[in-house]
């Protein structure tokens, strides 16, 4: 279970959040790239071993969405949120 | 060996939902909101108004039932100005009180937080989840109040006569 900090509550349980995923790259214009470029910014999602950046809601607590790295290896959370909105 | 715990279910209170800046808010209702808490998950009471810090220019209201027609007179929620939003979710939302000598226990087996003085003081409140549904938990006289979505609540009556059997 991985503790996950919330900068509105603080260190909370991960069974309080959603998952949002992992952070996909911009999103680039269709007609500015190549197809496969295209189609690879569809349907590649990021999935490095070691760290990714991650979107988590923090549902059942005070309702913020944040941003946090997370160490794929280890489930280490290597780079914390800013301050809440 | 049962847990030495009562558990109540409680009347309705009157609630209000609070968003917006909290200077929108203090502008448009000082009378009532003028202690709004500043520190994150944390309730203040005044003239029988508690008011929870629950989520980034979030607030919420708690106030006996009797206290609505002037509360709702008093925060004029029809006119209220764009930047700010005032909702009346009275009927949202069940509130339980446990109490005892084992109501932390009983809070520890559906919430994930810590509920120890040293970590959730007098005045704390939080959104959290109880026997897996959103939840809110903040303390009461020898317990706690934790308050589920309404529709929710014979389901956590139910888990709670179990749990505490
Ligand atoms: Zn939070």
């Amino acid at each position: 279970m991985l503790n996950i900090p919330c900068p509105f509550c603080g260190q909370r349980n991960e069974s309080e959040f959603a998952y949002g995923g992992p952070v996909k790259p911009d999103r680039p214009q269709p007609d500015k790239v190549s197809n496969d470029q295209w189609v690879d910014y569809l349907t590649q999602v990021p999935n490095p071993l070691g760290p990714v950046e991650e979107r988590w809601w923090h549902v059942k607590g005070c309702g913020t969405w944040l941003t946090i790295w997370r160490d794929t290896r280890t489930h280490d959370i290597v780079e914390e949120p800013g301050d809440a909105g | 060996m049962p847990y030495d715990v009562s558990i109540e279910r409680l009347q309705l209170f009157s609630l209000f939902d609070l968003k917006g800046p909290r200077q929108g808010l203090t502008d448009w209702a000082g009378d009532v909101l003028n202690h709004l808490p500043k520190a994150p998950n944390q309730l203040s009471r005044e003239d029988g108004v508690e008011l929870c810090h629950t989520g980034a220019n979030r607030w919420l209201l708690r106030a006996e039932i009797g206290m609505e027609t002037d509360l709702e007179a008093k925060l004029r929620l029809e006119t209220a100005p764009p930047e700010i939003s005032i909702v009346k979710i009275s009927d949202t939302m069940t509130f339980f009180r446990v109490t005892g000598e084992d109501a932390i226990q009983v809070m520890s087996i559906g919430c994930p937080l810590d509920l120890h003085a040293d970590a959730f003081a007098a005045q704390a409140v939080s959104f959290t989840e109880f026997f897996n549904c959103r939840a809110l938990v903040l303390r009461c006289r020898g317990g706690f109040d934790v308050a589920v979505e309404q529709s929710f609540a014979d389901m956590i009556a139910d888990y709670l006569d179990r749990a505490t059997i």
